[in-house]
């Protein structure tokens, strides 16, 4: 067992999307909450400390994104109070809730994939979709590199040439533009050498292939084969509308039967993954470690 | 067996006159180490490009070349690899891993064999520690070792090089040329190589070749050719200090090439009665230029300290050199000193007030100037002449002769030419004292003389100069006062003489070889001096 961000890249960013893609076509509270459970728990297991700010940050945007909607959509049958005249319905603020609930679980789970997908893995995924693109954006983020490390050292080198004056606007402008040009000839003259460097290596004789860290191994068919099973599980119900839930005119879901109750635990699966992923590991690490 | 066949090779670049490459034929065995010599501009790079197609610069070529007998334009691309002397712009990719690999995705290898081939090569190379790591990351050393590395794993039958280590420090182009021996020696790989570091690379050489103006004029035995070198040549400044020392006593007979045979030459040869030099005293004024007193620096907050309580002083018309290892912060120091990076305790003074006392601007006025490690940063404008109008430059005051170059491009002039004129722009400012970092890095021998003769006019015309180097021998030649900077700290200072016959390791090619035959023997001229004054033995002999 590995470390779920381990897993296969095209694997984690399928689960990914469609994790998130779910929660965002259904508008179902359960299916909500199971997703909200599974991805604020997997965040706790990633990082340990410092997450206070991040919480609190995504509960407030929980609260104002709850109230906008009561305050200006008046729909529903239940009022709860008067605000200058306006009703304020029961349905429209869990309409609200359930919004703003969705918007923060998928910030949660964009946290998560951004912390996850680093360069290589982001640049395999898109290897494996075309090598020309991998390359191009390998190359494209070397040159970012070098361009900034070429700026800093020209402009260093300018200021204590002395030759254009830091408080003088002009010269300051005058500088700036001319130290943007040079860099445009500066890539352009290395780029030469890349090119060069690129075509003695072969470049461009034959079809590319993209070499990568990344396997596919057993485990990751198996991860791979659930996220597909129950996602397709949850997916089909949706579309069949078993799991439809209704807030106007007065909030109603639809009774337990056997497709939403099937569709609720193949979710909760899907969504508490990585959670279980991680406890088991660690379980099996504690065990382990303690034959040494 | 002959692997390379050239045949009457010719070639001229479009709207030239004369050819950079003029007749050349030759032959190299496989398992050949052959070192290409000559000066800036003989032609030693058009003809290495001219050996490898797909980078061969355009223009009127005439002449055959063979590789095992079948025309060079039939040859497979992986068969040559070849090396440049830039070590950033020839990486390709953003990782280690990616950039050994590209070579063989372009042959469409499959992932298996390439992650075979990848991991074999790491491991020779002995990348592995920083196999994951961005290229941005790495220092100039690494960068060329990877560069090599992505090159051999195509598996060329030969290895070009062209001046690969021009931009290394000595100990990374020591590992290089380590590197380097290695791979011919394990699989008699054959490797052309050209250079003008000269020291290390010809006692591990089979073949030594000299061209000038496009003329092969030499092909043969290392030893042979050093031997009967030109004594007034320009050649022969880049050539090992023992081969230096043997043309200037003018001896005849086998050419020492190492330090080794240097020191076995003088000792056999001539006598050491006399052990050391007069030395006239080194006195500096009393008034400092520039005063480092318990300075502490960090790039950021949680990162470690870089300057760790660096004091010391340059004096008013002092050139004074700062010697140390890469990453000891010698770099920052001098950053530091200019005002770009802030200390965070400590104190600099420049000319006895307060760096901070400075209001904006005015340091960088008739007081003091950096001419930044990599010179082509200095330039803004597209010809030399624009960049010399900014500065307000009258080249005719300069200490030196730019006029061929004003309607050229700064960035297609030579590298030791872009430093002459960064150093002009620099002495616009009229400055009191010039902080130089590696000024010597990516210089032939030749160029090295005149900037040497250009630091000297600076200290006669009573400029104060701090250089922070690598290059020792340059060092010895042009420092008033030496330092070695270790871990963000000078740990020993002296005049050159007494400063580097201390140093046992951190020292001239000279010193070690004279060491314990003479005293505070520095550089050739030292040796050379010493030797004619105590005469031959066999001399004495036949008395």
């Amino acid at each position: 067992m590995r470390s779920f961000e381990n897993y296969n890249p095209i694997v984690v960013a399928l689960y990914f999307l469609l994790t998130s893609s779910i929660i965002m076509f259904s508008q179902n509270p359960i299916l909500l909450l199971t997703a909200f459970v599974g991805a604020v728990s997997y965040f706790l297991i990633r990082n340990r400390e410092n997450t206070l700010k991040t919480h609190l940050f995504f509960f407030i945007i929980f609260i104002i994104l709850t109230l906008i909607n009561p305050l200006t959509s008046h729909n529903g049958r239940t009022v709860l109070f008067f605000i200058n005249d306006s009703p304020i319905t029961l349905e429209a603020t869990v309409f609200g809730a359930v919004s703003a609930g969705i918007i923060v679980t998928v910030l949660y789970l964009f946290k998560i994939f951004s912390s996850i997908m680093t360069r290589d893995r982001l640049l395999y995924v898109f290897g494996k979709l075309s090598p020309k693109v991998a390359l191009i954006l390998s190359m494209g983020i070397r040159y970012i590199a070098l361009f900034k490390e070429r700026t800093r050292k020209i402009v260093d080198s300018q200021r204590a040439l002395g030759l254009y004056k830091d408080d003088n606007l002009l010269d300051k402008i005058k500088c700036d533009l001319r130290v943007f040009s040079i860099l445009i000839t500066w890539a352009l003259e290395n780029g030469i050498i890349t090119a060069n460097s690129m075509e003695a290596r072969g470049y461009g004789k034959q079809r590319r292939t993209h070499y990568s860290l990344f396997k596919f191994r057993s485990a990751d068919i198996i991860i791979l084969s659930v996220t597909l099973l129950c996602s397709a599980v949850t997916l089909t119900f949706i579309f069949l509308s078993k799991l439809d839930f209704v807030f106007y005119p007065t909030i109603k879901l639809d009774d337990l039967n056997l497709f939403s109750i099937s569709a609720y635990i193949s979710y909760g699966i899907l969504s508490l993954l990585p959670t279980f992923n991680e406890i088991g590991e660690k379980l099996k690490w504690s065990y382990l470690q303690s034959k040494i | 067996m002959e692997l390379l066949t050239v045949k009457n090779l010719t070639f001229t670049y479009p709207n030239c006159k004369k050819s950079a490459v003029n007749n050349l034929s030759c032959s190299v065995n496989s398992g050949d180490f052959t070192v290409l010599c000559g000066a800036t501009g003989s032609g030693k790079s058009t003809f290495l490009r001219l050996l490898k197609r797909e980078i061969s610069p355009n223009g009127e070529e005439s002449g055959e070349i063979f590789i095992e007998n079948t025309p060079i334009s039939e040859i497979p691309s992986e068969r040559i690899g070849f090396v440049t002397q830039h070590p950033d712009e020839q990486i390709v990719t953003d990782k280690v891993y990616s950039e050994l690999a590209f070579g063989l995705e372009n042959s469409g290898l499959e992932q298996n064999v390439i992650a075979r081939r990848v991991a074999e090569m790491a491991s020779y190379f002995g990348i592995e520690d920083w196999y994951d790591r961005d290229v941005s990351t790495l220092s100039g050393g690494q960068k060329q070792l990877l560069n090599l590395a992505s090159v051999m794993i195509s598996d060329p039958d030969i290895l070009i090089l062209d001046e690969p280590t021009s931009q290394l420090d000595p100990i990374a182009t020591s590992d290089f040329l380590a590197t380097l021996k290695k791979l011919s020696r394990d699989f008699s790989l054959t490797v052309i190589i050209a250079e003008h570091r000269l020291e290390e690379l010809i006692p591990m050489c089979d073949r030594l070749m000299v061209m000038e103006n496009g003329i092969l004029i030499e092909n043969g035995d290392p030893a042979e050719i050093t031997a009967k070198l030109d004594r007034g040549s320009k050649l022969l400044l880049s050539m090992p200090t023992s081969v230096r020392l043997y043309h200037m006593l003018g001896e005849k007979g086998v050419c020492p090439l190492t330090v080794k045979d240097g020191r076995g030459f003088i000792e056999s040869n001539y006598k050491n009665r006399l052990r050391a030099l007069d030395e006239k005293e080194y006195a500096h004024g009393d008034k400092k230029a520039l005063e480092f007193k318990n300075v502490y620096f960090r790039y950021e907050r949680n990162l470690p300290d870089i300057l760790k309580g660096l004091s010391f002083s340059v004096y008013e018309n002092e050139v004074f050199c700062i010697l140390g290892g890469n990453g000891s912060g010698k770099t920052t120091s001098l950053s530091c000193a200019a005002g770009l990076r802030k200390i965070y305790s400590g104190e600099i003074k420049v000319f006895g007030k307060k760096l901070k006392d400075y209001p904006a601007q005015t340091l960088y006025t008739n007081c003091l100037t950096l001419l930044p490690q990599d010179v082509q940063s200095v330039f803004l404008r597209n010809t030399v002449r624009e960049e010399l109008e900014d500065s307000k430059t009258d080249i005719n005051t300069l200490p030196f002769d730019l006029s061929q170059l004003l309607d050229k491009h700064p960035y297609d002039i030579s590298g030791g030419e872009q430093q002459l004129v960064a150093l002009a722009k620099v002495l616009s400012t009229e400055p009191r004292l010039i902080l130089m970092d590696e000024p010597t890095k990516g210089l032939d021998a030749h160029k090295k003389q005149i900037l040497l003769e250009v630091i000297k006019n600076l200290k006669a015309s009573g400029i104060s100069v701090l250089i922070v180097t690598h290059d020792v021998e340059f060092a010895s030649l042009c420092a008033d006062r030496c330092a070695l900077f270790f871990r963000g700290d000078i740990v020993s200072v002296g005049t050159p003489r007494e400063f580097f016959s201390k140093n046992k390791f951190y020292t001239t090619a000279a010193s070690r070889m004279s060491k314990g035959y003479f005293d505070y023997a520095v550089t050739v001229e030292d040796i050379a001096e010493l030797c004619a004054l105590n005469g031959k033995k066999s001399e004495e002999k036949q008395l």
